[in-house]
C-alpha cells in the first residue's frame, strides 16, 4: 500500500518538510507522562465525541500531524466524511451533529483559544446542562490532551501523511 | 456572580500532568527560566490561579521583583533578560498562540542555537506543561489565592 504521501511525488506536489525535533526521543520521560495523561483524560469519554473534539482543537490549532492521525481514526472508527469535513464550519452545519456534541465542540474551542480571554459563561453552561459533572472534567481534560499533543506536533513540525489507522489507539 | 464551575480533576490526569512538569523541568535544568517561562504562558492564557502560584513560587526562589514586573514587555528590557532566556520566552509566546498560526522558523531557530536537542525537548515540554495546567484552571475557573509554597 502506498502512503498519500508517495502517490503526491509524482504529481508535482512540493517537498516533504523535514521534523525540527524527534523530542520523544530526547525526553522519554515527558512522552511517557503525555502517554499517561493520554489514557486518564479519555477515560468515561465517547470515543467518538472525543475525536470530533481532537479533530476540532488540531484545526484550530493547525496541527498537520494530528489532523493526519486524528481524521484516520476516526474514519476507521466509523466516523463519516460528512461529519469530518463540516467540522471547520460546524457554526452552520449544527444539524450533522447532536446537541451534546456541539456543546462539546464549542467548549473546545473556548479551552483552545485561551489567549483571547477565558472561556465564556454561556459556553460553560450549555457543555454543563450536556455532560454530568465528572464527564465534564473529563472533557475538560481531554481537551487539554489534545491542545498538549498539538504544540509538540506544531513546534516540533511532527510530518503528516504516514500515519496508519490504530497505531495510537 | 455566575455559577460555580466544577472542580472536579480526574486524579490519574493530575499525576500524569504533575509527572510531565516535573520531567520537563528536571530535563530543563533551569528553575528559575522554568518559572519564568510558566509565568509567561499563564499571563498570555490569563490563567489566575497559575499566575498566583508560580509567582509565588519564583519569589521563593529568589527571582528579582524587577524582573518579575517586566516579564510581560521582556522585548523591550533588554537589560534584565538574556539571550538565553529571550529565546525560550520567544518559543514560549509562539507555542502558546499556536490559534494564529505555527511556530516561526527563525523562533524555533533562535531556541535550537541556546538549547541543545535534549534540553530543548524539555522546554518544549514545559511550555506544553503549563500550557495544560493553564487550561485545567481556567476551564473550571479554579480561583487563585490557595496556594502555599
Amino acid at each position: 500500500m502506498t502512503t498519500p504521501t508517495d502517490d503526491t511525488k509524482s504529481q508535482g506536489y512540493a517537498a516533504e518538510v523535514p521534523v525540527r525535533l524527534n523530542w520523544s526521543q530526547h525526553a522519554p520521560e515527558v512522552y511517557k507522562a503525555m502517554i499517561r495523561l493520554e489514557t486518564a483524560a479519555k477515560r468515561g469519554l465517547d470515543p467518538a465525541l472525543y475525536e470530533l473534539v481532537k479533530i476540532r482543537a488540531s484545526q484550530i490549532n493547525h496541527c498537520a500531524f494530528c489532523l493526519d492521525m486524528h481524521t484516520k481514526d476516526a474514519l476507521a472508527a466509523g466516523e463519516s466524511v460528512e461529519r469530518i469535513v463540516q467540522l471547520a464550519a460546524w457554526e452552520e452545519s449544527r444539524h450533522f451533529y447532536t446537541e451534546k456534541e456541539l456543546a462539546a465542540i464549542e467548549l473546545t474551542e473556548a479551552v483552545t483559544v485561551l489567549t483571547d480571554g477565558f472561556v465564556p459563561d454561556e459556553v460553560y453552561e450549555r457543555a454543563a446542562k450536556h455532560f454530568d459533572e465528572p464527564e465534564l472534567a473529563q472533557l475538560i481534560a481531554a481537551i487539554t490532551t489534545i491542545n498538549a499533543w498539538n504544540r509538540f506536533g506544531v513546534t516540533c513540525r511532527m510530518t503528516p501523511g504516514h500515519y496508519t489507522p490504530g497505531q495510537q489507539a | 456572580m455566575s455559577a460555580a464551575r466544577t472542580q472536579l480533576l480526574d486524579r490519574g490526569v493530575a499525576q500524569a500532568l504533575s509527572a510531565l512538569s516535573a520531567a520537563a523541568k528536571k530535563g530543563l535544568g533551569d528553575p528559575e527560566l522554568a518559572e519564568l517561562v510558566m509565568i509567561r504562558a499563564s499571563q498570555l492564557n490569563h490563567c489566575a490561579f497559575c499566575l498566583d502560584m508560580h509567582l509565588a513560587l519564583a519569589r521563593g526562589n529568589g527571582v528579582a521583583e524587577e524582573r518579575l514586573g517586566l516579564l510581560a514587555a521582556w522585548e523591550e528590557a533588554e537589560d534584565l533578560f538574556d539571550g538565553r532566556e529571550r529565546a525560550a520566552l520567544a518559543l514560549t509566546e509562539a507555542m502558546t498562540v499556536l490559534t494564529e498560526g505555527f511556530v516561526p522558523d527563525a523562533v524555533y531557530e533562535e531556541a535550537a542555537l541556546h538549547f541543545g536537542d535534549a534540553e530543548l525537548a524539555h522546554l518544549i515540554g514545559l511550555i506544553t506543561a503549563i500550557n495544560s495546567w493553564n487550561r485545567l484552571m481556567v476551564g473550571r475557573r479554579v480561583a487563585p489565592g490557595g496556594y502555599t509554597p
